[in-house]
């Protein structure tokens, strides 16, 4: 949660749809969006992995943000990107999205820190509520998104 | 002056100077009257000493000076080596050793001055003080210096070959002055090469310099510290030549003494010397007495002295730089392949040609930058003697380590990791293997205990095994503590075989020895093995038979970078198994299967193999008929044998193996993944977990 303090006036989030919702990621923390590609399923990992990923000669494991958030397994389309985010603890980590739309900037005013009440998964891997225009968009904490999950 | 630059090179020097008077060191302990050793261990001291003055570190410098004083005593033949002496000496290098991390992690030598030991070996020093004292005063010499303000006649060092025995005896007979000379430049002198080039030429200009110590060339390019020695034949008097040799500047003294044939007809002429006609026919006879034992010695020192390679300095980091574009590039070279396979038609052999050119290529490319990186394990097996002698008198044990292929090339970063764990494997031979001395007289063993290492390259792996001639691991003892442990369940130790048992010592927090100490039982030594070689994508695996010992075996991959595979399909997946680890590839029909226990088995030419089914491991539906034959890769790990039941075998190919980075590193079978020709994304199967 580090990244958000040292924020500074304004801070640019990458904003991209999981279903219905929005969802921003700070800009710095990402490396790269690519295409949607083969993905080589890696055997006897959580169900969350989806595999590994060829970036430019590099093996790169990717994610699914929809199955770690408990919603349906993604349906890949046109739309869906691959972002590839640069994290100190985990890495290099592609994460499966089903939309990237734009680039926002957002001022110190306009961010609104969560309260965690903790019972839903969800709602643990967002660390504030950024108001752009007419819309919300949920910005991601990228370390709980990271964060390994055990599944039974 | 900054030195910073250096500092690398200063701490990379001085492993090296430290290692080499440890091994040194160790020699002169079991031979001490060894002059060869004995002038290395005390040029190596001299660079140490020199080195640390230049980087202006004074303390370490104190110490290496003190240490060179001894060693310079025991040169001269004023100062018998002793095991206490020794052992001062050792604790010193320690001492050095860890002003050296010091340095390595602060860039500073600390504040430990040391002085006990500085004590110590100016005690030894003292000693020395009064036997060559009383031993100058014998041999009066005609000129009145003495020897006593810490000039010496070093010329007595000097030591005659042949041509020079046969010269000096000739310059005798025809009533020429020989002489030994021994000139000390003044320490201010900065140009001391061409100081003592004077006072050569001044001599030479009223006599004939016979032999010269260090040599002429050595003086030439200021080998020398402050003082050299000089064997002179004239018609001159002494006097007359110790004058034109102060003649020359900042001179800060000449010593000089007419010898007599004693000192270069080894010591077997008779005393009175001068009177040379009477002694010209013993002479000859004594000259040819020691002309015999000289070949062999200079033999010896032939073989002992290290050539010099010709080697460059190269930060591992450019060399992982230089192995990533490798990689790339046969990645580039395998799409290239792949590319002409698919559009393969008849008319394009020429393109075929220069990729099969472009192949060769990038292999030799390959191997000798993987050449480059590999160093002998040398660099890590070299300070175990040293360790071994210490846990021999620490444990109080008597024990002697026999090591044999320290040749062995292994990738530098293995190399760099593996000594660590073999320090572990050796000390638990010392202290849980071998049995004291009563013990081992009392089963009709040698009282000396053996420990061996022996490093060989066993196919694509190297092998590093550790052996000792102790105990032996006591299976019994082991059930019973892992049990008292809680790490099994009786029940469970009765069903478990003696191999199991041995294996339970791998496990963390598990040590036998009754009693604790210093050396090894603390339980942190064989889990770390472990995992430290499994990290290196290696294995160990132990084997012992109770009262005879145990063999302590670590299998470690040659490269890390660059593996030549077996591609396989399995349910629709391509998987790489390292080439090295399969055996052969069989084709079996369904009916071959037996069944052994509930597991699956083939019997194959004698031997019954357990067969593994990849498609149940990966939980990747087979996409085969049951009742086809199946294709069966028999994959090796030691002597066990495993058949793994693929889909489809695709061949062979050389591929570059990438980590799956951190965030898979659950997946065990997995050892990491490999791009194919088309980019896609292939994981590599390790062959050594399904076994």
């Amino acid at each position: 949660m580090d990244e958000l303090k040292v924020e500074y006036e304004t801070t640019q989030y990458i904003v991209i749809k999981i279903g219905e919702e929005q969802f921003g990621i700070n800009i710095k923390y990402i490396d790269n969006i690519v295409r949607m590609q083969r993905i080589t399923r890696v055997p006897k990992v959580a169900p969350y992995l989806k595999g590994v990923i060829n970036l430019r000669g590099e093996v790169i494991p990717v994610m699914s943000l929809r199955i770690k958030m408990d919603l349906e397994d993604d349906e890949y389309t046109k739309a869906t990107r691959i972002i590839i985010l640069k994290l100190e603890q985990h890495g290099m980590l592609g994460v499966v999205v089903d939309e990237v739309k734009e680039v926002v900037t957002l001022g110190q005013d306009n961010i609104e820190k969560m309260a965690h009440d903790g019972k839903d998964d969800k709602v643990n891997f967002i660390t504030a509520i950024g108001k752009h225009a007419d819309s919300l968009i949920s910005l991601l904490d990228l370390n709980a998104v990271a964060a390994e999950k055990d599944y039974m | 002056m900054d030195v910073s630059q250096y500092l690398e090179i200063f701490i990379d020097e001085t492993k090296e100077h430290l290692q080499s008077l440890n091994t040194q060191l160790l020699e002169l302990e079991q031979d001490s009257e060894n002059m060869d050793t004995i002038n290395e261990i005390f040029r190596a001291a001299h660079s140490l000493k020199g080195m640390a003055g230049t980087m202006g570190f004074k303390r370490m410098q104190a110490l290496t000076h003190d240490m060179e004083n001894v060693f310079s005593e025991v040169r001269n033949g004023t100062l018998k080596v002793n095991a206490e002496m020794i052992d001062t000496l050792f604790q010193c290098l320690d001492a050095l050793e860890t002003y050296l991390s010091t340095i390595q992690e602060s860039g500073d030598e600390g504040t430990d001055d040391n002085e006990p030991l500085i004590k110590a070996l100016q005690a030894h020093q003292g000693k020395a003080g009064s036997a060559p004292a009383a031993k100058a005063a014998d041999k009066a010499a005609p000129v009145a210096e003495d020897t006593s303000d810490g000039y010496e006649k070093k010329w007595k060092n000097i030591k005659f070959g042949d041509v020079e025995k046969h010269v000096l005896t000739e310059a005798a007979e025809q009533d020429m002055n020989i002489m030994g000379i021994t000139v000390y430049v003044q320490e201010s002198c900065i140009l001391k090469a061409a100081r003592a080039f004077l006072v050569y030429k001044a001599i030479e200009e009223i006599g004939e310099v016979i032999v010269s110590e260090p040599r002429a060339q050595d003086i030439e390019d200021e080998r020398f510290e402050l003082d050299f020695s000089l064997i002179v034949v004239s018609e001159k008097s002494l006097e007359e030549v110790i004058k034109a040799a102060e003649g020359v500047s900042e001179i800060e003294k000449v010593l000089g003494e007419v010898i007599d044939s004693s000192l270069y007809q080894g010591g077997k002429a008779p005393v009175a010397a001068v009177a040379a006609e009477s002694v010209a026919q013993t002479t000859e006879v004594a000259a040819a007495t020691p002309a015999k034992a000289t070949p062999a010695k200079t033999e010896k020192k032939a073989v002992a002295k290290p050539v010099v390679n010709r080697t460059v300095r190269v930060d591992i980091e450019k060399l992982d730089v230089l192995m990533n574009l490798v990689s790339e590039l046969i990645i580039a070279k395998n799409s290239l392949v792949s590319a002409s396979t698919v559009e393969s038609n008849s008319n394009n052999t020429g393109f075929n040609e220069h990729i099969e050119y472009l192949e060769s290529v990038t292999t030799n490319l390959h191997e000798s930058v993987m050449k480059v990186r590999m160093v002998p394990i040398e660099s890590v097996v070299n300070k175990f003697p040293r360790m071994i002698r210490d846990l021999s008198k620490k444990l109080n044990k008597k024990m002697e380590l026999y090591m044999s292929g320290e040749e062995t090339e292994l990738d530098r970063t293995v190399v760099d990791e593996i000594g660590d764990p073999l320090m572990h494997l050796l000390r638990n031979s010392a202290d849980h293997g071998l049995e004291s001395a009563a013990v081992r007289k009392e089963r009709g063993k040698p009282e000396v205990g053996s420990i061996f290492l022996d490093a060989y390259q066993d196919g694509n792996n190297v092998v590093i095994e550790v052996r000792d001639d102790g105990n032996g691991i006591d299976v019994e003892s082991v059930k019973n503590k892992a049990i008292e442990r809680g790490v099994i369940t009786p029940e469970q130790a009765a069903g478990m075989s003696d191999k199991e048992i041995i294996d339970l010592l791998f496990l963390p927090s598990f040590s036998t020895a009754k009693v604790v100490s210093d050396v090894s039982g603390r339980g942190v030594g064989l889990d770390v093995v472990k995992s430290k070689i499994e990290s290196l994508s290696g294995e160990v695996e132990v084997k012992t038979k109770l009262g005879e010992g145990s063999t302590w075996i670590i299998r470690l991959p040659l490269t890390l970078a660059i593996i030549q595979a077996l591609m396989v399909v399995v349910g629709g997946e391509k998987y790489a198994i390292s080439l090295g680890s399969i055996q052969t590839i069989e084709d079996i029909s369904p009916a071959e299967i037996k069944t052994v226990q509930a597991k699956e088995v083939i019997h194959l030419r004698g031997t019954v193999i357990p067969l593994i089914r990849l498609s149940d491991v990966l939980d990747a539906p087979s996409t085969k008929d049951p009742s086809e034959n199946m294709v069966v890769v028999i994959v090796k790990k030691g002597d066990k044998l495993a058949g793994l039941v693929v889909d489809e075998l695709m061949g062979q190919q050389e591929i570059v193996i990438k980590s799956l980075g951190k965030y898979i590193s659950k997946c065990k079978i997995i050892s990491g993944a490999t791009i194919l020709g088309d980019g896609e994304v292939a994981l590599i199967l390790d062959a050594n977990t399904l076994i």
